[in-house]
């Protein structure tokens, strides 16, 4: 069996840079989705446990903003 | 540490956080400064002096952009594989100031000082952003073709 490792550019500061971009991109990502999931009637607990955190963490990590923008609050 | 800070350069802040807000940063990063800086009524002649390199805001925003899907690619994502929507604003929220964004204002206040000069200025801000060898905003100039340091020598001899 062959194992097959990602592979990260030679320099470090393109790797360093690809984390970070994808951070970025991963943190984007994160608020549409949560967003979506919302909308289509997931409730926080299983959006936290779709995403392998607390509830309260993507509660306060999401609940401000998302009240911000007026999107309709359900149960947490 | 705002306190030598003129009224332009402080403008040069207020604006970086409209630039976050406007790209859907939840932080203000040095880019979302250098941005800013790009803006004629707000940069001056470190306006100019960005506009000179090709990076008048429209210039910049599109080097940043190639920086991150160059990044991106480094890692094997290309940015065209998501259907990204449309952050939700974060109304009330204010960005807050990152890591990448105080070591540019640091490094502004010991250009400052370095210069002799008591007041700090837009162009002190330009100077603190390009004295950064790494991170985004080098990265994003040296995909443009950018000298970031020759660019930098000149931002120090900018005068007001």
């Amino acid at each position: 069996m062959t194992k097959t490792v990602p592979q990260m550019p030679a320099d470090p500061a393109d790797g360093l840079a690809a984390v970070l971009a994808l951070r970025r991109l991963a943190d984007r990502l994160e608020d549409g989705e949560v967003e979506r999931a919302l909308a289509d009637g997931w409730t926080w607990e299983q959006v936290a446990e779709a995403l392998g955190v607390s509830r309260q963490a993507v509660h306060k990590k999401h609940a401000r903003r998302l009240a911000d923008s007026g999107l309709p609050q359900r149960r947490r | 540490m705002f306190e030598r800070f003129t009224k332009e350069a402080r403008a040069v802040v207020h604006r970086a956080e409209d630039e976050a807000r406007a790209l859907g940063s939840p932080t203000i990063e040095a880019e979302h400064m250098l941005l800013a800086l790009a803006d004629a009524r707000i940069g001056g002649a470190a306006a100019a002096l960005l506009r000179e390199q090709g990076l008048d805001p429209e210039g910049l925003h599109a080097a940043l952009a190639h920086e991150t899907e160059l990044s991106l690619a480094a890692a094997g994502v290309a940015i065209g594989d998501f259907e990204l929507p449309a952050r939700a604003p974060a109304a009330r929220r204010r960005p807050r100031f990152a890591a990448s964004s105080r070591r540019a204002l640091e490094r502004s206040v010991r250009a400052a000082s370095a210069l002799g000069d008591k007041r700090l200025t837009a162009r002190h801000v330009l100077v603190g952003i390009l004295r950064a060898d790494v991170g985004t905003v080098p990265r994003a100039l040296a995909g443009a073709q950018v000298d970031r340091v020759a660019l930098m020598t000149r931002a120090e001899q900018l005068t007001g």
